[in-house]
């Protein structure tokens, strides 16, 4: 089987959404076991939709587990995600998913 | 309240992302950015080879300021595949060069006497060790390419090089480095073709060992090729000491930053030729053995001695060095 980028989606909604507040943003380097993301705002009745390109595959329910964590903690809500990936750890996807919020003033 | 540009001009340069260095370079506010993460040209060969990519492919470009003088930014990101140049990667650097060469063609015809420090300048944060392998035949094309923009910057548009990041600049931007007008390096930055652990791979550990860290700097680092003439200013490892020794070069008449590049006239070349002779002569064991010969009595001393101190005290290689 040759090696390929895996894609996975997920649409997720806040128990107590707040609306994203800017269009655009950006954070990270996708270094060896870390990853960036585009945050943008998009109209999805209070849901988050969130996109995470990566090498790896296997680990769907660890995602789905830190980004429903992350979006009912933050209550992020009516944004889209990228995400690229590279082997990051859900520690470090926690920490760089609250990073990227913690960076628009 | 400090501004994010502000709280970036203390920061060390070694530890700076591609991103924060791009803006710190430049006037407070003044940089944007062209083909940025928003625009996700990612690149096309990564994914076919199950690799991850980057919205900006490793490198930010864009333009801003520097007092009234228009400049044309490129800055690598070491941590995304070692800041090696792909396909996307390598258009970006050619093609901001290429806009600077364009601008300035533009902005003469309109004003033939526009200046200097209105005129367009190109500056370039490399931190990359070379081809991106993936994408061996793109990475080399983007060698050639802008190479050849440089050299239709020539009698126009400044280019000057900054490096100070933990990867170094190696591999082919190793040359591309060298063929630009200026290099301004920290003690952290480091300048050359093959890697320390290519190097290695290939000669043997006796011939070099990769893990040496002190060996490595002797032989690429800032301090080296200061005294070797390979960098023309050392500074300290923060954004303002860089973007301080920048506007210092930037002020300088164009005719005078297109002479301190390492090559560019026979007489350079000449100088390079008398350097060859030079270490067959001597077959230096090690850089002090150079740093000796260049006027330096106490060559251990160089490498720990604060940079100030190292600054005015430190003896350059110099034609006579070399000489018969």
């Amino acid at each position: 089987m040759s090696k390929q980028l895996h894609e996975l989606i997920f649409e997720l909604k806040a128990e107590n959404p707040t609306d994203f507040p800017v269009d655009f943003s950006h954070f990270g380097v996708v270094g060896s076991g870390d990853m960036e993301v585009i945050i943008e705002q998009k109209a999805l009745a209070g849901a988050v939709r969130i996109k995470i390109v990566s090498p790896v595959t296997g680990y769907d329910e660890v995602w789905r587990r830190v980004l429903e964590r992350f979006v009912n903690e933050t209550g992020i809500a009516n944004a889209s995600l990228e995400i690229n990936d590279n082997n990051a750890t859900p520690v470090v996807v926690s920490l760089r998913l609250r990073q990227a919020l913690s960076e628009i003033v | 309240m400090t501004s994010k540009w502000e709280k970036f001009q203390q920061r060390s340069f070694l530890e700076s992302n591609a991103r924060t260095r791009a803006i710190g370079l430049v006037d407070s506010g003044s940089f944007t950015e062209l083909a940025g993460p928003r625009h996700r040209i990612t690149s096309p060969h990564l994914p076919l080879l199950g690799e991850a990519v980057e919205f900006d492919d490793g490198i930010v470009t864009g333009v801003g300021m520097i007092g009234k003088k228009p400049v044309f930014v490129a800055s690598q990101e070491g941590r995304f595949i070692g800041g090696s140049v792909g396909e996307v990667h390598g258009a970006k650097l050619v093609n901001i060069v290429h806009l600077a060469r364009k601008s300035y063609d533009k902005l003469l015809t309109a004003n033939p006497d526009l200046p200097e420090e209105k005129r367009p300048a190109v500056i370039i944060s490399f931190e990359t060790g070379g081809v991106r392998l993936h994408e061996a035949n793109a990475g080399l094309l983007a060698h050639a390419e802008l190479m050849d923009q440089f050299q239709d910057c020539k009698g126009k548009v400044p280019i000057i090089s900054l490096i100070g990041s933990r990867v170094g600049c190696f591999g082919g931007m190793g040359f591309v480095a060298a063929a630009t007008d200026v290099i301004i390096m920290s003690q952290f930055g480091r300048l050359g073709l093959t890697g320390p652990e290519v190097i290695e791979e290939e000669m043997g550990k006796d011939e070099f060992d990769a893990s040496d860290r002190a060996l490595v700097y002797r032989t690429t680092g800032g301090r080296h090729k200061y005294i070797m003439g390979d960098c023309n200013i050392l500074v300290e490892d923060t954004i303002t000491a860089f973007r301080q020794a920048l506007q210092e070069v930037l002020v300088k008449p164009y005719v005078e930053i297109a002479t301190m590049g390492c090559i560019g006239s026979l007489k350079k070349v000449q100088s390079q030729l008398k350097l060859v002779d030079l270490c067959a002569r001597v077959s230096p064991k090690d850089a002090k053995d150079i740093w000796k010969i260049a006027g330096n009595d106490n060559p251990d001393a160089l490498t720990d001695m604060p940079l100030d101190v190292f600054l005015q005290t430190v003896k350059h290689l110099t034609n006579s060095d070399q000489g018969e």
